[in-house]
């Protein structure tokens, strides 16, 4: 086989050659084709590479992504909530000013409500404890109260904290139509849909009869041995019948569901438009407000009071003895024994 | 026995018209009831439940039952919040009715707005006493009006009435 022989002088790349020729022209073609292509691509690469370009786009959607996903899960809410108790924490290192300042319209209320429960829960325990202090019953107490070392009030408190919390209502305050339905009894529950109606009913003839303003609202009232307390919150009421004698700041707990509730159930409260199936998973909070006080009698004359969640778990307040034969039986004791060293003396 | 609803969608629906138009004697027969009529002229409403089925779905109505009064003035506007839609109803034996019947749905209007609504032209049975004709009728049709002829009596037409506003509330919804 003969070697190629290549001349060194000649360039290899001036030579035009009907290859190159070609190549020039699928070059040519190919950015006739997908010139556009490339450009946008390039713009693509900056915006993806070029951190303000990419901010800028995010920002476009942010707030809908936002908001759909919220709609879906719990895992925004999650994963924003260590990034805002952060902020939140350094906000008020800051300057604590600017918090309190946001929210004092909130807070402010608050507080004032609940120091005019206390004092309004001291007013009716003081008031009890005059009532009872010259009655007969009252003496019994108080020899109870020397005997047991606990302070008087404590017992007339003890005594008269009988009380069952039966049915509490979830109410929608705008259309009075019934969120939630709890009770402790089985018999005797009227249709808790039309209940709720007419309790709205009333709160609304109340406020046209008396021209009460539409911020105070109906908060209790008595039939027999029933009362119904009222709470209300933002959007929804709370109803609790009640049987016997509850104390005050109970309300407090009713307060709580609700405001648990509310704060729960905030975005389907913006949407109801009469679906009550949502509100089942708010039972739990209404069930806690199903608690009765109540007096047992054992059969060796101890006396338990018990306060328990209706159907749950008791939990003793206080035991205490008031066996009046082991008293008569110490007295009758001394007695003898001093009968005894009388005659021994004498 | 209350009917099991704590699942089904619940609507607050408003029975209004003149006095002695025959609101209660129309719901009477077809609704669960706890409270006696006497409600009505002490608080000047009474709470009725119905349940309706439209297309396929179950709905509770919670009626409130509004005392008839023989003026506008007196209606409680405050009863009318919340509600999702309203049964009107006019006396067929009585012109009046009609009168206090759009005046009525004027103020309706006013405090919410476009809400579904039926006219139930009532007492359709008492016909030597018909005082309000066919061309009337006609009229508040042409207002768009949705009127339906009822009788409490004879039961006619009734439960077409909750099923009217029941798909009417539901369109609404959609």
């Amino acid at each position: 086989m003969m070697p190629v022989m290549i001349d060194e002088s000649c360039d290899i790349h001036s030579v035009n050659t009907p290859y190159d020729q070609d190549d020039e022209q699928i070059a040519k073609l190919r950015s006739l084709l997908i010139s556009p292509e490339q450009v946008e691509i390039a713009t693509i690469k900056e915006r993806l590479n070029d951190p303000v370009v990419h901010a800028e786009e995010v920002s476009r959607v942010l707030a809908e992504a936002v908001v759909i996903r919220a709609s879906k899960d719990e895992k925004l809410a999650q994963a924003l909530l260590p990034t805002i108790e952060k902020a939140i924490r350094n906000s008020i290192r800051k300057d604590p000013k600017f918090l309190a300042n946001a929210i004092f319209p909130i807070i402010g209320p608050a507080i004032r409500k609940s120091i005019a429960e206390s004092i309004r829960a001291m007013t009716q325990s003081l008031n009890e404890t005059l009532a009872y202090s010259f009655s007969w019953q009252g003496m019994k107490w108080r020899m109870e109260s020397i005997r047991t070392g606990k302070p008087f009030a404590e017992i007339v408190l003890l005594h008269t904290l009988i009380y069952s919390v039966e049915q509490i209502f979830l109410i929608h305050k705008e259309t009075g139509l019934l969120l939630h339905h709890v009770s402790a009894v089985s018999s005797g529950i009227k249709d808790a849909d039309m209940v709720s109606g007419m309790l709205s009913a009333i709160q609304d003839f109340v406020h046209d009869s008396f021209g009460v303003d539409e911020k105070n609202e109906l908060e209790r009232f008595n039939v027999g041995e029933y009362a119904v307390w009222i709470e209300a919150g933002q959007q929804t009421a709370l109803a609790a019948v009640i049987k016997g004698n509850a104390p005050e700041g109970l309300n407090l707990t009713f307060i709580e569901a609700l405001e648990n509730i509310e704060f729960e159930q905030s975005q389907t409260l913006l949407d109801f438009s009469g679906d009550p199936a949502p509100f089942a998973t708010s039972k739990h909070h209404l069930e806690a407000c199903l608690l009765q006080a109540r007096q047992n009698f054992k059969k060796t004359g101890d006396k338990i009071v018990n306060v328990a969640k209706t159907g749950g778990k008791e939990k003793k307040l206080g035991v205490y003895v008031s066996s009046w034969w082991v008293i008569i039986a110490v007295v009758l004791a001394y007695l003898l024994l001093i009968m005894f060293l009388f005659v021994i003396v004498f | 026995m209350s009917i099991e609803t704590d699942n089904l969608l619940k609507k607050k629906v408003c029975m209004l018209g003149a006095f002695s138009v025959g609101k209660t004697s129309l719901v009477r027969r077809y609704v669960d009831n706890i409270f006696s009529e006497k409600y009505q002229t002490t608080i000047g409403v009474k709470i009725d439940k119905k349940i309706v089925e439209v297309e396929g779905k179950q709905l509770a109505f919670i009626l409130w039952d509004l005392a008839g009064k023989d003026g506008i003035v007196d209606l409680r506007t405050s009863y009318l919040r919340g509600a999702s839609g309203y049964l009107l109803v006019v006396d067929k034996t009585r012109t009046n009715t009609l009168q206090i019947a759009i005046d009525i749905q004027k103020t309706v209007r006013e405090n919410l707005g476009n809400i579904p609504f039926i006219a139930l032209i009532n007492k359709w049975d008492l016909e030597g006493k018909w005082d309000i004709g066919e061309e009337v009728i006609t009229d508040l049709r042409t207002k768009g009006w949705d009127v339906i002829k009822t009788s409490a009596k004879t039961k006619q037409s009734v439960d077409e009435a909750f099923k009217a506003l029941g798909s009417k509330m539901i369109y609404q919804d959609k």
